[in-house]
């Protein structure tokens, strides 16, 4: 019975969480808010964001997630989306929804702002920033004069077992297609089950590939070249280093983060006036500066150590292709890379 | 007399029905996410064709091995701390209870990575021993990883359940056995095995489910199970995706069925009673500190050091972002609150909507009672994001009231209790079929009501049992991700969803502050709503 008695003070505080609930719920989902869906993360973008709601008096609401998650889950709500805008770290959950008819197509004012490299050749996307394919590798354990100048070498003898690659992430993932589209399914087929044969060690994404090299676990890794930046600002220690592929090597795509419009937005002009703000030059500098990413917008140097996108000369890759996420994951898979 | 007995036992009757129609208007939202699954594999067809590809057996039986082994692990594990914490004289008893719950509350994703930084090759803990020359640990990957780390983030399924059943048990058998001159093993053997068995048994189920639904543990530790071939395939092939986690579904429950059948439901009366039993260790201290030091060390204290680690590096590194917890940890405020709201009434909500479910379990051998624990049951081992996206479907396709929930907190409260109400049900379960039925009929005989009798019997015996699945459906809900990221309302930061974003992008010092603020709040609570409530019971 004493313990019984008790149960005062836990009633109470049902009692006051129902309040704080109901008040709660009150103020959640505002109507005449522009509703964002953005893979791209509160820590990287936030502050971007809130500029933006700022500069141009509208109101948001942000839902941060995991890109391919948000792009199920948009692909469940269908028409009675709430939200205006998608904006995913790949192209690849982009595509998905676009192959399921959910995004209205961009003005052309918009798409001029961006090399149609970047973009959907429907229009129903654009880049806004981009991430570019390397090799981390760790410089106490590998000499430079080791170090491919293609990725397709990775496939030789002297890179047995010594290369980490993340099959599941989507970015590897974007390559892989753009692999597919610039040297053919074959040529594709072979360099990924060369990797397989060749003892690749898989990863579960990027930041386990880029700790790993710097803990010397394995030699080297692919992944976008973002990652190992932000290691070596927590840890300037790390023996952890980029590599870039020579120019015009697949292994150097660039990848883009994308920005759509639903096509069950109402409110169209306010989501297209909101990505021509990512494409600003206040934006793009944002990236470049803040993020280490490449702005996609006519004109924006990248960050210092990142080089300019101009030298880069990535391989010129036609991305609609990009969307067969489907057939790359077959792929993959047939390969015996698990 | 006779006219009074008919009468009360008309009233059983009429209860019993009360009962079941409560129970199944209860289970109507537990069976949405199975029939979201059904009805999607209807419209994208393809079921059968997926579910007898050869390729997926592989991936099917290193589940079923992953979560059978874990869960017997576990149970070895929990059963033993949890008697070490409630019948022994260890030292520094009263603390280690508040820290062995809280292992439970690290997600995965951050859990396993951490776990990986401190004991993989090359990683802090080789480091260290390097100085004193030893090297070459081995691997932490595959089925040996795997097992490991999820063995020492959920073996509080098991704990929690046994600590409060071995709080609630009276320790007057024990002394008799002991008396009768059976040594501390054999007591356990034959005392405390089969009083506590059938929680035991409940716990063990938990972490079989939760391994079978975990995602983040499996893909970073490169185990390739069921749910890793979910995840890989839904957004490239959701027909695939959407007949694997049926398949999930369906698994589940006949594994709940089954784990029904073998263990029993009958567990025999036994009241609390008098003050806690105390066994010496003896020669036996020793080994029993090593053993909870070693599991707290490798649970516990391990992450942790590997947090703070990050923390400070971080610190030191400093940062010009504005929206860094290493510049403002007032940040943490927010979310911190979020959390402990959003979690708090899952836990609340949870045990309440089970209870109805548990009392007709333990009470009657009845098929509502058990087709409604399945389908609760069943809600643990689909993924998080199964949930949200059946979620998603049908509050969008339903009318006024309830499509004005979509993304909205009462509806986010009500996906944990739903997903998460298996951990409420067990312990519950126990609990009820442990409150002896002579006392209710008593009470019932002195003219008691039915509420009257659940206010000043049964819920007050069932409180440890209560509590305990309180706290588990608690810390679960503090660290779930996928569904509060699709079905929080918008701008609704949680501690998990804070420690998510870093982690994405490698913020370390960030991720690793909100993770070292989510095991503090998880601590206080855990603290205020089952271990100091345990104590006031004792």
């Amino acid at each position: 019975m004493r313990a019984f008695r008790r149960g005062g003070v836990p009633a109470m505080a049902v009692a006051a969480l129902l309040v704080a609930i109901l008040a709660a719920s009150g103020c959640g989902g505002d109507r005449d808010a522009l509703t964002i869906y953005s893979g791209r993360t509160e820590d990287l973008v936030g502050p971007l964001l809130e500029r933006f709601s700022e500069e141009q008096g509208v109101p948001i609401d942000v839902r941060y997630g995991d890109t391919p998650q948000l792009a199920l889950l948009l692909a469940e709500e269908g028409d009675r989306t709430p939200a205006d805008v998608f904006w995913g770290q790949s192209p690849g959950a982009t595509a998905h929804l676009a192959q399921r008819d959910l995004l209205a197509p961009l003005s052309s004012e918009t798409l001029g702002l961006v090399n149609p490299r970047f973009e959907d050749p429907q229009g129903l996307w654009t880049g806004t920033s981009g991430r570019q394919r390397v090799l981390v590798y760790n410089s106490e354990t590998v000499a430079q004069d080791g170090l491919p100048r293609s990725v397709h070498e990775l496939t030789r003898p002297e890179y047995r077992g010594r290369v980490g690659i993340a099959p599941t992430n989507g970015s590897f993932q974007d390559f892989v297609t753009a692999m597919r589209d610039i040297e053919g399914e074959e040529a594709t087929a072979a360099w990924l089950r060369g990797m397989a044969d060749n003892g690749a060690r898989t990863y579960a994404n990027n930041n386990a590939i880029v700790e790993a090299v710097g803990r010397g676990e394995i030699d080297m890794g692919l992944v976008n070249h973002y990652y190992n930046h932000r290691f070596l600002q927590e840890d300037p220690s790390l023996p952890s280093r980029n590599h870039r592929f020579e120019d015009g090597d697949i292994g150097g795509l660039l990848i883009p983060s994308s920005a759509s419009v639903l096509a069950a937005s109402d409110k169209k002009e306010e989501a297209e006036a909101f990505i021509r703000f990512l494409l600003s030059k206040e934006a793009q500098e944002y990236f470049a500066d803040e993020t280490f990413e490449y702005p996609l917008a006519q004109g924006v140097p990248p960050a210092e150590g990142v080089p300019p996108l101009e030298s880069l000369r990535p391989p010129d890759e036609p991305p609609a292709r990009l969307g067969d996420v489907e057939g790359t994951a077959r792929l993959i898979q047939e390969s015996g890379l698990e | 007399m006779s006219s009074a007995i008919a009468h009360a036992l008309d009233g059983a009757r009429a209860r019993g029905l009360g009962l079941r129609a409560l129970v199944l208007v209860l289970a109507v939202p537990f069976a949405a996410p199975l029939a979201y699954l059904v009805v999607r594999n209807a419209e994208e067809g393809g079921v059968w064709s997926a579910l007898t590809d050869e390729a997926l057996l592989a991936p099917l039986g290193r589940s079923l091995l992953l979560a059978t082994t874990v869960a017997a692990a576990a149970a070895v594990v929990g059963t033993t701390a949890a008697w070490l914490v409630q019948r022994s004289d260890l030292p520094g008893r009263r603390v280690i209870r508040l820290l062995l719950p809280l292992p439970l509350v690290l997600p995965s994703f951050i859990g396993a990575f951490a776990l990986i930084a401190a004991f993989a090759p090359g990683g802090l803990l080789e480091r260290a021993l390097s100085r004193v020359g030893v090297s070459g640990l081995p691997e932490v990957r595959g089925f040996a990883g795997a097992f490991t780390v999820l063995t020492l983030l959920t073996y509080p399924y098991v704990y929690l359940p046994v600590a409060a059943r071995l709080r609630q048990l009276p320790p007057a058998m024990e002394e008799s056995a002991r008396l009768l001159g059976r040594g501390p093993a054999a007591t356990f053997a034959t005392v405390v095995l089969p009083q506590a068995r059938a929680a035991i048994a409940a716990g063990a189920l938990l972490v079989f489910l939760y391994v079978l639904a975990d995602f983040g543990a499996v893909q970073l530790l490169r185990y390739d199970t069921l749910t890793r071939a979910i995840f890989s395939n839904y957004l490239l092939d959701p027909p695939v995706a959407l007949a694997l986690s049926l398949a999930l579904g369906l698994l589940a429950i006949v594994v709940v069925i089954a784990q029904r059948r073998v263990a029993g439901r009958r567990v025999p009366d036994a009241r609390r009673g008098g003050r806690a039993l105390t066994v010496p260790l003896g020669r036996w201290r020793a080994a029993a500190v090593a053993f909870v030091a070693g599991l707290l060390g490798l649970a516990l204290a391990a992450p942790v050091a590997v947090l703070v680690y990050w923390t400070v590096r971080g610190v030191n590194a400093g940062t010009t972002r504005p929206n860094s917890l290493v510049a403002d940890p007032g940040r943490l405020v927010e979310p911190a609150l979020n959390t402990t709201i959003a979690s708090v009434s899952a836990a609340l909500v949870a045990v309440a909507v089970v209870l109805p479910a548990a009392f007709l379990t333990a009470r009657h051998r009845d098929r509502v009672g058990s087709g409604a624990a399945a389908l609760v049951t069943g809600g643990f081992a689909l993924p998080g994001l199964v949930i949200a996206l059946a979620l998603a479907f049908w509050t969008l396709r339903s009318p006024g009231l309830i499509g004005a929930l979509y993304q909205t907190l009462p509806l986010l409260v009500g996906a944990y209790a739903l997903h998460f109400g298996a951990l409420a049900l067990a312990p519950a379960q126990v609990a009820a079929g442990s409150v002896p039925r002579r006392l209710d009929d008593a009470a019932r005989t002195l003219g008691r009501g039915r509420l009257a009798r659940l206010a000043t019997v049964d819920l007050p015996l069932m409180a440890p049992g209560l509590a305990a699945g309180a706290g588990l459906v608690l810390l679960s809900a503090m660290k779930e991700l996928p569904v509060t990221l699709l079905l929080a309302p918008a701008g609704f930061p949680t501690l998990a969803t804070r420690i998510w974003s870093s982690t994405e992008d490698a913020f370390w010092a960030d991720a690793s502050i909100a993770a070292l603020a989510l095991l503090a709040v998880s601590g206080v609570l855990t603290w205020l709503l089952v271990v100091r409530r345990d104590h006031a019971l004792a």
